[in-house]
């Protein structure tokens, strides 16, 4: 029973560190730039069959990670020149946009591979025996390297001035470029880091869940929950909302039904967007 | 005419398709101050914008040292040596005054604010907290600290004194006066006398987006200017 508590455990942990990798993208985009990417999944799933490809082609699977970055990188400078920019980053216009985009990314990766599910091997295969019970080692693996990629950009967001420095241009384009802050190329960096984190979650989850054209539509759901329960810009909030999300729906679906672990999901973000729509964490 | 070390030449502009500024020219030289007065709405506030590189002129050109800046962008110009101050939403409100100043510095601490500090020292008892929280005489303050530290040669000033206490009025000035000893050139839009009366050398009059008088600050007389400041 204690053994069995201490994998629901795990699972719970896991979850929650998935999701925030998974929001990590769309948490820089729409928590700094103010810009909700609705083709966010989309950017996910790219990742995925960045994922598969590299498998397919008997490539080491880490190469992966850096060719679902660029991929998505650079789809996310072109969507940013061609769209975001030209809609000034407006929040309303730009949500259109990218819902419009994610449409096209879908419809072009079903161009290319297909409606049909693709599957990726997990990379590391066998287990590892904790406390008398076994737990994969992938998971393991991709829990480790979440931690260590969020806590990294923790720290740099910390230290380093370019946080600030995007909270100035966002409150104050005018003053930001007054005070020498080049702000059309630190708006397009900004976004195309979300969307390269995007691909790179997409390449973390690949082996874990079918890969197929319409997957990112469950991951924007979620990630958007998780942005609202948390709030936008702080990592506080972004840990806080991935592990109530994810933790949560780890929890209701072993417990009771994935269902109603959605329904729960669903109640409490609406609740969240009713009584407290900046979040738990939200910028001060 | 002898070249200036900032030159406006000829410049037209707005926004959109009106035009507010029309044909205006005005030459700074190093270490001279020109201040630019005229009633609300003459074009002052639009004319530094254009000088700046914040709207595009329909005509003319802007030099600094020389070199044609016309057209590049604010950001650029900064590094040119080319520093401006805002009218309205002169500070970040949602960092602190702190990160204010030190937002494009790569070293956090605010030694080299001291002097600035010695003379707001309000700007020091309130650097932990948010700008937005200041008076909108405390943030043209810290707003004009911030330019000033930039120590550019060239500095655009828009009404820097809008709400600001008479004494801090005149400790702006003594910064001012300072760093035009050390060759820095201002040029500064300004409705209050207090300052103007201490810094200006030059002083030019703008009505209807052009420049109506110009001419030395001690040939002109308080009444001169009041006249073309009523209306």
């Amino acid at each position: 029973m204690e053994a069995l508590l201490f994998t629901q455990g795990l699972n719970v942990v896991f979850e929650a560190l998935i999701l925030a990798m998974l929001v990590l993208g769309l948490a820089v985009v729409m928590g700094l730039l103010n810009v909700l990417n609705i083709a966010h999944g989309e950017f996910i799933m790219i990742g995925a069959y960045a994922a598969y490809i590299v498998q397919r082609a008997g490539l080491p699977y880490l190469l992966a990670i850096p060719a679902a970055a660029l991929v998505c990188g650079v789809i996310g400078l072109v969507v940013e020149r061609c769209l975001i920019r030209p809609l000034h980053y407006e929040p309303f216009e730009t949500l259109l946009a990218t819902w419009g985009l994610g449409l096209l990314l879908r419809k072009c990766v079903e161009l290319g591979f297909g409606r049909g599910y693709r599957s990726v091997d997990i990379p590391i295969g066998g287990s590892v025996s904790l406390f008398g019970e076994s737990y994969p080692t992938y998971r393991l693996v991709l829990m480790l390297v979440a931690v260590l990629v969020l806590a990294s950009l923790f720290v740099w967001y910390r230290r380093a001035p370019t946080g600030a420095r995007i909270r100035a241009m966002v409150g104050n384009p005018v003053l930001a470029e007054a005070v020498g802050i080049r702000t059309r190329e630190l708006a397009r960096n900004t976004f195309i880091t979300g969307t390269a984190l995007a691909g790179v979650a997409g390449v973390m989850v690949a082996p874990l869940t079918p890969v197929e054209p319409f997957m990112g539509l469950t991951f924007i759901v979620n990630s958007f929950f998780a942005l609202v329960v948390g709030g936008m810009g702080t990592v506080s909030g972004l840990f806080a909302g991935a592990t109530i999300i994810g933790g949560l729906q780890s929890v209701l679906s072993a417990a009771v039904s994935p269902t109603s672990a959605y329904i729960a999901m669903l109640l409490i973000s609406i609740l969240f967007l009713w009584q407290r729509p900046r979040g738990l964490f939200p910028r001060p | 005419m002898t070249s200036g070390y900032f030159e406006i030449q000829n410049i037209s502009g707005g926004y959109g398709s009106g035009r507010v500024v029309r044909d205006v020219s005005i030459s700074i030289g190093r270490g001279e101050v020109v201040c630019l007065l005229g009633r609300n709405g003459v074009g002052k506030s639009t004319l530094a914008k254009l000088a700046c590189g914040f709207l595009q002129p329909m005509s003319g050109a802007v030099r600094l040292a020389g070199v044609e800046i016309t057209g590049k962008r604010p950001s650029e110009n900064l590094t040119l040596g080319l520093t401006y101050c805002p009218q309205e939403r002169v500070v970040f409100d949602d960092l602190t005054v702190a990160e204010n100043l030190s937002l494009m510095r790569t070293d956090r601490r605010l030694d080299e604010f001291e002097p600035y500090f010695r003379a707001f020292p309000r700007l020091c008892e309130r650097r932990g907290q948010h700008a937005g929280t200041l008076s909108g005489g405390e943030k043209k303050l810290l707003s004009f600290v911030r330019g000033l530290s930039e120590g550019s040669a060239m500095m655009v000033i828009d009404e820097p004194t809008e709400g600001v206490q008479f004494e801090n009025v005149v400790r702006m000035a003594e910064l001012m006066l300072a760093q035009k000893e050390a060759g820095a050139s201002f040029l500064v839009v300004e409705q209050n006398l207090t300052l103007v009366d201490r810094v200006a050398d030059r002083i030019m009059i703008m009505d209807h987006g052009e420049i109506v008088l110009s001419a030395p600050a001690s040939e002109l007389d308080r009444q001169q200017i009041l006249a073309h400041l009523t209306v």
